[in-house]
């Protein structure tokens, strides 16, 4: 996020687009809610009727995929009526023309016929967004994200707030909601296969040369696989071992029998966890490993906040803190790392990362700090990007709309939707063993559309057959308008219901997301 | 900002203006009481706890409506203010009805939090339950096998059906840890460097060096015996406490770190006075009540008499006096009890138990006659022994001369006390007789040296300390349990000696001894009679697990244990008897906590007794007890999604409702926050069954291991388990909001199916292994790769989850020990 969530109560026009904060970050869309009732306006953009679009002062519903046609409208729209931040293009932005080049053709008629969207209602939105003059944020989650053309997704909401001048302004901002509780961290930490720490580019030989003094060895400086291309990559006999480290591709992974296969045909698998999972039970190695509650350590939350995780029982058993797994194995790999503790670790992270410089475990024990913190009297930056970018200008990146991967024809004439469920996390490791939190979401539905539902002849609560190209799943079904004509949407949470069994492993080509918002399926009732 | 100046109890304090007295007054940290107060969200109705006065105005006003004006002179305490908090909780009391704590605890002398440890044994937390135990009883083991059990007479589950087998359950806890070899690690205080001698190894020496060793101070025990135990060992024998479940009890106190001196005899191989010498700040005296007192009756002096210890300590000690064929053992108590059975099980065919009056009358606990008989013991009662004679039958080696007793007029306290008939003699043809006439600390005095002397003797024998400080006669001597009550049960010891401990404490650290919980207690009903039976509606009949006991027949023949203990089904079983009574939310209730503070008294004022409104656990993961409800309105007003409705039908003439109804919208989302807002028990959290009295909680401050929103909680823990998860609203970004996750999800951390050990595959199956092998092997594997395909062909997955330190280091694992920038993590997924 640029901004801080506490800024949400400043907005006077919030956009959520893609994303459903009431069920994957709940506190967040809770303030989303609360502003809304003390007089921001909410626009919000979703294939899915969310508790945001029931609320929302208006609701674009655009057909699934056609989000960067969706915006490139928008800026269209923007350009034509005038409303753009002109200051703040001239001083703060460069490459302006050639969104206007881009965008040009994007006319609302144009739009229309991607999107589904009316030229009525494109207006209003935009309209909406650009306010001159007022505090404009956006919210997005996994809905732009998920998506093979995820990254133009998230480029066209940065063209979008830079034109309409909303960045470094407490209320403004672009803010993406990220997943999971570290996910931000383990990306600041350089867990990339692309950077090193704090956003280094393999090509930065300063850095390199920087860390390679300072860990006294010499660093590769190629390219590594991402995750999602590591399969094909096994498959193809290039990489032999793997070592996961708390996750769960069988599970996970888009198409996940193309990941079992490749975990089939390695040589070596290490798995290190809290729990036998299904990656687990192909390991050659487990090492049960300490979960939050039992060690010490940092996350960064979606807002840049570093925070103290603390250690308040002991580890079940023989497990063990992942970095003092870490460090033992890798001694004896014969590459010492001996720390003694987490803040020694986080030490080392603040000499090397200018964005983590200034913080201390000292300076976070009661609240924690938003990077960047450039030093230790620096009060860190709960907003970006004020009266200057990072990067010095803010480049416009605007891209054509590619339509999504596989869409549906004859065969498989429906859309699937991977959604989540407010009670659940991923897939259920966790919440799926309090019983409070079963009694509230206990089972996967697929949720259908009621004409959808009319027209297959599929009643409320009927078990139905859910086929993609690649795997096939079966849940009940439940009918409601939540789901848009055409689509059916299903929480990835439960194991009996691998949904990911059907999803398309198809990549965006930068940031290697795979497509999990859309996929071609067919269903069937399953008479009982 | 403009700003406002006034005094609030005489001290001048600048606030912003716009704000209420009570606010202002919070932010100056001076405490003014209030029920029903959230902030930011005033109460249409405030419940009038916090009212203050303001000089120049009359009356009392409400300091959370009053707003902080320029010049206000404003005063938080003072009679008139005192008397009408106390006035609103005594009306807030009148209609309130629950437990503060169960019967049972509050019957056990121990205080033990026996809800607690039985709802963690309904958990399958046998770990924490043992450790809950252990709080107040370092021997749960010796306990859970011989209490005469006070807090099962007062289980309210006997107005159902049977009472909850408590005692069965600590036991099954403490044996259960002893065969999982759990080590408890039970913390301690920093050093003090103060040395506390403590003689007598018995329950009462072991408890007093149990805590004190908690607190830090470093405690030898001294025992006259070559082993530790005292009662334990010499007055139960092996049947009833195994040796090597009392060697095990005793060696887990002592693995803290408790010195020992064995068949060191006081007043022959030291004094009190060489102790003090030494420099021990402080002694405790728990030398028991060992000294029987003597059968005087002619012929007692004879080869074959014993008295009641001298015998059962020589059959503890291995050897095996010649007792012949029948045995006459004189005396009614539980001591004598034990030594009928231990007669029989040295295989003495007839034991006879002699005593003047009816079996009701035998101080001896009923079950424990009750057991003594099926095992084949005789009872020859209304009887007393006159004297002892060489027997001239064949076949038998004494003559018991005995004269039949009745009951005579009561005296003047009503008690009839037995009187021999004249003539009515008796014989009985014996081997042997051990007398069992009760049990003295101390045959005269105490000898060794001049403070020996100096103590202090009560008429029954006994060391007389001060009932508050365990203080004897003599500075910094302590002393408690059967050496100062005579014999009584192993838990009144441990009561003894954990209350020694603390004055001990006290005495040498020169502070002042911690006060334990307030009596102050709501109660649904004193005793059965006053409990309205319609508590129990809806709940069904289920009677008590039976203990597994070896048939008498076949116990009786040896020395092993008779009772097997509860497998692990029944203890989950029985523990789910128990009908919670006490308040889940005792440690947090404001309307105990300030009728404490304002020193109502419920027992006289008032307090609910009967229940109006059955209890609701209809939501998934909320109970309400709208019995308790005080009608505050802070869940209502707390609720950040108007999720929640609170009103009643009507309201009485002190403004209290009638028709209370609390209920869940549509739009809750579970988050719980309601709960951790009440101002009593009305709402609880469906999960937390363990009632937190004065036992140490610690708050973890840490962040939500979920979504990416960072929320800030906190992790309450005792011992070793995660009791819930609470949000400090204070604190950014969360602002103590959570969703049900973040305040109910985290029942995975302590789950059975957790990883305890790391697995490698061996022919096809993941078997457990040894880290070393594990880490072995991992480095040998992806050397091998490394020099056989090079480092990139080895990839690593980073976890989001994880921490950033955690992260780094993998990453920088990949790049340094493997050297490749195969490295990412889910972020995309």
């Amino acid at each position: 996020m640029t901004n801080s969530i506490a800024d949400i109560k400043e907005s006077d026009v919030i956009m959520v687009i893609g994303s459903n904060a009431d069920t994957s970050h709940p506190t967040i869309g809770l303030r989303i809610h609360q502003a809304k009732k003390n007089g921001s306006k909410l626009l919000v953009i979703d294939p899915r009727r969310t508790g945001f679009a029931d609320e929302a002062d208006l609701w674009l519903r655009p057909n699934p995929g056609s989000d960067v046609a969706l915006l490139n409208g928008m800026v269209h729209v923007i350009l034509e009526e005038g409303i753009w931040d002109k200051k703040f293009v001239e001083e703060r932005t460069e490459n302006f023309e050639e969104l206007e080049i881009v965008t040009a053709k994007y006319t609302p008629a144009y739009v229309e016929q991607i999107t589904g969207i009316a030229e009525e209602q494109l207006r209003a939105a935009a309209r909406l967004y650009a306010s001159p003059g007022k505090k404009c944020a956006i919210f997005y989650g996994m809905g732009l994200a998920h998506h093979a053309t995820g990254t133009d997704n998230v480029k066209s909401i940065a063209n979008l707030a830079m034109l309409c001048g909303k960045l470094g302004v407490a209320g403004g901002g672009v803010n993406p909601l990220r997943g999971q509780n570290n996910v931000q961290g383990a990306c600041d930490m350089g867990a990339l296969f692309n950077t090193l720490p704090g956003y280094t580019g393999l090509d930065n030989n300063d850095a390199f040369d920087r860390y390679e003094k300072m860990w006294e060895v010499k660093l590769p400086r190629r390219k590594g696989k991402a995750a999602t291309e590591v399969w094909d990559a096994i498959l193809e006999g290039d990489i032999k071992g793997i070592y996961v480290f708390g996750e769960d591709p069988v599970l996970a992974d888009p198409n996940a029998h193309h990941a079992v296969a490749a975990l089939e045909k390695l040589d070596f698998l290490i798995v290190q966890d809290i729990f036998l999972t299904d990656t687990a039970k192909m390991a050659d190695i487990v090492f049960p490993a300490a979960c939050y509650a039992e060690k010490d350590g940092t996350f960064t939350c979606t807002e840049r906040r570093v925070q103290r995780v603390r250690k308040a029982v002991e580890p079940p058993g023989e497990a063990k803190a992942d970095w003092e797994i870490f460090c033992e194995l890798s001694h004896r790999m014969g590459y010492d790392m001996p720390y003694s503790n987490p803040e020694e670790i986080f030490n080392e992270v603040t000499q090397l990362m200018p964005q983590y410089a200034g913080i201390t475990y000292e300076r976070i024990e009661k609240v924690g700090l938003q990077w960047p913190v450039p030093s230790q009297d620096h009060p860190g930056t709960p907003v970006l990007h004020i009266g200057k970018f990072t990067q010095g200008k803010g480049l416009f990146i605007p891209e054509d709309y590619t339509p999504p991967t596989e869409m549906p024809d004859a065969d498989y004439p429906l859309i699937l939707t991977t959604i989540r469920e407010t009670p659940q996390y991923n897939f259920g490791s966790m919440t799926r063993k309090t019983p409070e939190i079963e009694a509230l979401c206990p089972e996967a539905f697929a949720e259908i559309n009621p004409a959808d539902a009319v027209r297959l002849g599929i009643a409320d609560l009927d078990t139905v057959e859910i086929s993609s190209r690649r795997g096939t799943v079966q849940l009940r079904a439940r009918i409601t308008d939540r789901s848009q004509l055409g689509t059916i949407a299903i929480p990835y949470h439960f194991a009996e219901v691998p949904v990911n069994n059907l999803t398309l492993n198809s990549l965006d080509r930068l940031s290697r997301s795979p497509q999990y918002k859309i996929c071609a399926i067919k269903v069937s009732k399953i008479e009982a | 900002m403009t700003t406002v100046t006034l005094t609030i109890n005489g001290a001048e304090i600048v606030a912003e203006a716009g704000l209420t007295i009570l606010e202002v007054a919070r932010r100056a940290e001076i405490n003014i009481p209030t029920l029903c107060h959230v902030p930011g969200k005033p109460a249409e109705t405030p419940c009038q706890m916090c009212v203050v006065e303001i000089e120049g105005q009359e009356g009392l006003v409400c300091s959370c409506v009053g707003l902080a004006q320029d010049g206000m002179v404003v005063a938080t305490e003072s009679a008139k203010i005192v008397a009408h908090r106390l006035e609103r909780l005594s009306i807030l009391a009148e209609t309130h009805f629950g437990d503060c704590k169960a019967p049972c605890n509050l019957t056990c002398p121990g205080q033990i939090n026996v809800q607690g440890y039985i709802a963690h044994v309904a958990k399958g937390q046998y770990e924490e339950a043992l450790r809950l135990v252990m709080e107040r009883n370092p021997l749960p083991f010796s306990v859970g096998r011989v209490c005469p059990r006070f807090c099962e007479t007062r289980c309210r589950r006997i107005l159902v059906d049977e009472p909850v087998s408590i005692n069965h359950l600590k036991r099954f806890v403490a044996d259960w840890c002893m065969r999982h070899e759990i080590d408890l690690e039970i913390p301690k205080d920093a050093p003090t460097g103060k040395r506390i001698a403590v003689i007598g190894g018995g329950p009462s020496g072991l408890t007093a060096a149990h805590f004190l060793t908690r607190k830090g101070h470093d405690v030898t025990i001294f025992e006259s015996s070559p082993m530790l135990g005292g009662a334990l060992r010499y007055g139960f024998l092996e049947y009833r406490i195994p040796r090597d479940v009392l060697n095990y009890e005793i060696n887990t106190i002592l693995r803290l770190g408790v010195s020992v001196k064995l068949s060191q005899k006081w007043g022959k191989d030291f004094t009190l006075q060489s102790l003090k010498d030494q420099g021990y700040a402080a002694i405790y005296l728990a030398t028991g009540a060992g000294v029987d007192v003597p059968l005087e009756i002619p012929g007692v002096v004879n080869p074959h008499t014993y008295s009641a210890m001298k015998y059962l300590r020589r059959v503890a000690e291995g050897k095996k006096p010649d007792m012949g064929r029948r045995a006459a053992v004189i005396g009614g108590n539980n001591i004598a009890m034990e030594v009928a059975r231990t007669l029989i099980r040295q295989g003495v065919a007839e034991v006879t138990v002699i005593y003047p009056r009816s079996r009701t009358e035998m101080p001896a606990h009923q079950r424990n006659i009750r057991e003594a008989e099926k095992e084949g013991v005789q009872f020859l009662l209304m009887a007393s022994p006159v004297e002892i004679c060489d027997s001239t039958e064949q076949g038998s080696r004494l003559k018991l001369e005995l004269i039949r007793m009745k009951l005579g007029e009561p005296d003047a306290k009503g008690v009839r006390q037995p009187e021999p008939i004249a003539g009515s003699t008796n014989t009985l043809q014996v081997d042997s007789i051990v007398s069992s006439l009760g049990q003295t600390a101390v045959a005269d005095k105490f000898s060794g040296g001049a403070l020996e002397k100096s103590i202090a003797i009560s008429p029954n024998k006994t060391l007389d300390a001060n009932v508050r400080s365990s203080q004897i006669n003599i500075e910094g001597v302590f002393a408690g349990g059967d050496a100062v009550s005579g014999p009584r049960s192993v838990i009144q010891a441990v009561v003894a000696a954990r209350r020694a401990a603390d004055n001990i404490h006290a005495y040498v650290m020169g502070t002042v001894k911690d006060e334990g919980d307030s009596r102050f207690n709501f109660t649904r009903g004193k005793g059965f009679d006053d409990v309205d039976l319609k508590n129990f509606d809806g709940i069904n009949v289920k009677l008590r697990e039976k203990m597994p006991t070896r048939p008498p027949e076949i116990c009786s023949q040896d020395f092993d244990e008779v009772k097997l203990g509860f497998s692990e089904k029944m203890a989950r079983h029985e523990a789910e008897r128990c009908l919670s009574c006490g308040c889940t939310a005792y440690d947090r209730c404001n309307l105990k906590d300030l009728s404490i503070e304002y020193n109502l008294n419920i027992n006289k004022t008032g307090m609910g007794t009967t229940p109006v409104y059955a209890k609701d656990s209809s939501h998934p993961a909320i109970i309400v007890d709208k019995n308790k409800c005080i009608f505050c309105g802070r869940c209502e007003r707390s609720c950040e999604y108007d999720a929640l409705e609170l009103g009643a039908e009507t309201f009485d003439d002190k403004g209290r409702p009638v028709g209370l109804f609390l209920r869940f919208k549509d739009n809750c989302v579970s988050c719980g926050k309601c709960v951790d807002n009440c101002s009593t028990g009305a709402l609880n959290k469906k999960a937390q069954t363990i009632p937190l009295h004065s036992e140490p909680v610690k708050e973890v401050r840490s962040t939500c291991p979920y979504c990416g929103a960072g929320c800030q909680i906190i992790l309450r823990v005792k011992g070793g388990t995660i009791i819930e998860v609470t949000a400090d609203p204070e604190q950014a970004p969360n602002y103590g909001a959570l969703c049900v996750k973040g305040r109910f999800g985290h029942d995975f951390i302590q789950h059975k199916d957790r990883l305890t050990k790391p697995l490698i595959r061996k022919n096809g199956m993941l078997v457990e292994t040894s880290w070393d092998e594990a880490l072995d092997y991992t480095a040998k594997k992806l050397f091998d790769l490394k020099a056989m395909y090079g480092p990139d062909s080895i990839a690593g997955f980073s976890c989001a989850r994880a921490t950033n330190e955690e992260n780094f280091l993998m990453q920088k694992f990949m790049r340094t020990s493997i050297g490749t920038n195969n490295i990412d993590h889910c972020a995309r997924l």
